[in-house]
């Protein structure tokens, strides 16, 4: 098998904060990311999920550099970014762009959209003034505003709006990565289907390799290639998306997906699911962390602790029983809608495609509201 | 014979009709002609993106809306036979925490940070039961039990700053079903929740539900919500309803083009498809509703009749719909005509 090509590999990725330093007795530390080892594949749409607090964010946040490890190495293109200085780490954040969850609150209130738009393409040296302003009207235009908008200030914009600009702004420069940590998380359901339409069409267009982190599964089943399941700041399994969702070989992958409320009527009534929220990540549990709440644990999960083990399948399990545990993926896939939903969503889309000519993308379609 | 007995019976817990509500310096109603009808043990889903009314509706259900500046433009709310919008505030409060109880996304609006949480519940017990002491505390430990929380005895003496997030969505849904209410209101209860934890907390309202049969009006965004928990839905677009009725109809046959847009929005949990259909758009600001169809800029089939406003018409089996297209497939020919639709 030949070795995929890879953009960015992490080795025994680790984070602690300090939580409290007791007058008596050593810090008391949380370990946020705990030994985490990642290969992305170049082009891939790569998905984080897991409950709050597992360590999403300080993971994604380590990938750019924007929070340093404790303990680990942060491989781009084969070059080990955690010790890049001066020139070389400027070339690199061009090339790693990050989108918050809250656009608003990662924009200076006081720039301009078009300014802040601008301001990494001036950071990098690229273009004279008239070019960059050209850049960013197209960039503007590209995410579904109007170059007009360039003049406005954040807060005049609403938060699929401010989405926008935060993608238009991590674009701006041409990266090849980009991470996007809950971009979608915020948004209604209609503003957010906008802006994942969005983002997949841009990752083709500007071939970028995407990982994206989200809570909301049928969000990462519609747009990752692949899974990382993390539960208290470890990667608990890896897989191709279709066999995730479909046979997941992680008890707490299993949960998961058992959560996700579908909707469709008349299925039988999911039950009370997983037990317990997870544990406290400053004290986590001994032998494998998810034992306390896993419907399977044995003897040997309360002791030793499993390790993230490549299987047949082709995922990866850390799990001290992957190879004999048959585990069930989503319910109720192949029922499907009913024949008059079908219809009526034909219908809807027909319409929307006459009215706007043959390409029904709402990334072209400006919010009419300004 | 028995005819007036028999309607006693099944008169509904709840009846809206025609609330409209409206704030000091906005144009337009916030919430514009609600009407709905809910009995015991039912359980309706109020969905809708944010700012469509969904909390202002609820709100003033329970008497809780700040009066100035919302005002009441119209409505009737009768509930267990007296109207709530006109009672004397005294006899409201009776109701309130009693017979109807309402929970939030965050706990901490209905719980108070500086009181134990046992403390809190039995408090609510004596006021409305004029329970003693002892009779209130225990009372909130079974409560506590009923939701499930681990240790209870400890529990009681906890403050709710000891307590995690999800224990504290317990702790005010005990406090809530303390005094056995014939109404639940829950308002974006899950929405800050895990998907592990939130299906905890609606398993426990299905349960409590099914133990007390209260009715519940469950406020959400989340159609996967509405689809496990919902034995009508009522889809609310800018203050108004857009489409209601029993969940299986309007899932399996849905007829507003706002509700065909939100489905489609949502990603299928299928094998992957292709681009999402979304609404285009934005929902119109509260001081520029337009006069007509308020959906009528972001729908695809919107025309010049939509500039008056259709009227919420059933369509059989109390599936309610306002749009001038419905039914859709006798509101949109040509298209039938073209095979599009089938
Ligand atoms: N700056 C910080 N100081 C102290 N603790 C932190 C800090 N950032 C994150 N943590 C802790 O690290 C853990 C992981 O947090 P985070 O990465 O934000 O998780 P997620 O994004 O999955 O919700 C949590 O327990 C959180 O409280
Ligand atoms: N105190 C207020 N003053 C003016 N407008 C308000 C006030 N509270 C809510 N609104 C407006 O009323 C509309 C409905 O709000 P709400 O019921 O909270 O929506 P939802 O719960 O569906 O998200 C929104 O447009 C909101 O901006
Ligand atoms: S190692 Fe044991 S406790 Fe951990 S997930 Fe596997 S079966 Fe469960
Ligand atoms: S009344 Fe007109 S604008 Fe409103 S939903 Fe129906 S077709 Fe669309
Ligand atoms: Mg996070
Ligand atoms: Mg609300």
């Amino acid at each position: 098998m030949s070795s995929p090509d890879l953009i960015l590999e992490t080795h025994s990725l680790r984070r602690r904060f300090v939580t409290r330093k007791p007058l008596l007795g050593p810090p008391v530390e949380v370990r946020a990311v705990d030994g985490i080892d990642l290969r992305i594949r170049r082009g891939e749409t790569f998905a984080i999920v897991g409950e709050s607090g597992c360590g999403k964010s300080t993971l994604a946040r380590m990938l750019v550099r924007l929070i340093e490890p404790s303990e680990g190495t942060v491989l781009f293109e084969n070059r080990n970014i955690t010790s890049l200085r001066g020139e070389d780490m400027r070339a690199m954040r061009r090339d790693l762009q990050f989108i918050f969850q809250d656009p608003f609150a990662s924009l200076n209130p006081r720039m301009t959209v078009g300014a802040l738009i601008e301001e990494p393409l001036r950071a990098h040296g690229l273009g004279g003034p008239d070019e960059r302003r050209t850049r960013v009207a197209e960039l503007l235009e590209r995410v579904g505003l109007l170059p007009q908008h360039a003049d406005r200030y954040p807060h005049e914009f609403s938060g699929g709006q401010r989405q926008r600009i935060g993608i238009a702004r991590a674009l701006a420069c041409a990266p090849k990565l980009v991470i996007a940590d809950e971009p979608v998380s915020a948004l209604d359901v209609s503003i957010q289907a906008q802006v994942v339409n969005l983002l997949q069409d841009l990752k083709d267009e500007f071939a970028l390799t995407l990982i994206i982190i989200a809570h909301d599964l049928a969000v990462i089943r519609h747009m990752a290639d692949r899974v990382g399941v993390m539960y208290l700041g470890q990667l608990v399994e890896v897989a191709d998306t279709d066999t995730l969702f479909t046979r997941p070989r992680h008890p707490y992958t299993e949960a998961l997906i058992s959560a996700i409320p579908v909707p469709r009527v008349g299925g039988p009534p999911p039950g009370p699911g997983l037990q317990g929220e997870p544990p406290n990540p400053i004290a986590p549990p001994a032998g494998c962390r998810f034992h306390p709440r896993c419907p399977y644990a044995t003897a040997i999960c309360r002791s030793t602790p499993p390790s993230l083990v490549p299987q047949a399948s082709g995922a990866s399990v850390a799990c001290h029983r992957a190879s004999e545990l048959v585990l069930q993926g989503l319910r109720d896939t192949g029922t499907g809608r009913s024949p008059a939903a079908e219809q009526r969503f034909a219908l809807y889309r027909a319409m929307r495609a006459q009215r706007e000519g043959s390409n029904p993308s709402v990334s072209q379609h400006p919010d009419p509201e300004i | 014979m028995l005819r007036g007995a028999r309607m006693t019976d099944r008169a509904p817990l709840l009846q809206i009709s025609d609330l409209s509500i409206r704030f000091a310096g906005v144009p337009g109603n916030l919430v514009d002609g609600i009407s709905l009808t809910l009995n015991a043990g039912e359980t309706l889903c109020i969905v809708g993106e944010s700012g469509c009314g969904k909390s202002l509706s609820a709100l003033a259900l329970m008497g809780l809306l700040p009066m100035p500046p919302a005002k009441r433009m119209s409505g009737q709310a009768i509930f267990e036979g007296q109207d709530l919008f006109d009672l004397p505030l005294e006899t409201l409060k009776d109701i309130r925490g009693n017979r109807m109880a309402m929970i939030f996304q965050e706990p901490m609006t209905s719980l108070n940070p500086a009181i134990k949480v046992g403390e809190q519940i039995a408090e609510a017990v004596r006021r409305h039961k004029g329970a003693t002491r002892e009779e209130a505390r225990d009372r909130a430990l079974e409560m506590l039990r009923r939701v499930r929380i681990p240790a209870p005895e400890k529990r009681l003496d906890e403050y709710p700053h000891q307590m995690s997030g999800g224990m504290r969505q317990r702790a005010m849904i005990a406090m809530a079903m303390a005094n056995d209410p014939a109404l639940l209101i829950a308002d974006e209860p899950t929405t800050a929740l895990d998907v592990t934890v939130q299906a905890q907390v609606l398993d426990l309202m299905r349960r409590l539900q099914r133990e007390t049969n209260a009715a519940l009006i469950l406020i959400t965004h989340d159609l996967g919500v509405v689809a496990e928990m919902a034995d009508t839905v009522m889809v609310m677009y800018a203050g108004r309803i857009v489409e209601a009725g029993p969940v299986r109809q309007v899932f399996e046959d849905p007829q507003h083009p706002y509700t065909i847009g939100l489905m489609s929005s949502m990603p299928d949990l299928g094998p992957r498809g292709g681009r999402l259909v979304t609404i285009p758009g934005v929902v119109p600001p509260a001081d520029a509703m337009p006069e007509g169809c308020r959906f009528a800029a972001r729908c695809p089939f919107a025309g010049p009749d939509c500039a008056i406003a259709p009227p919420l018409r059933d369509l059989g089996g109390r599936h309610r719909v306002a749009c001038w297209r419905a039914p859709l497939e006798c509101g949109a020919p040509d298209l039938i005509a073209q095979g599009v639709a089938t």
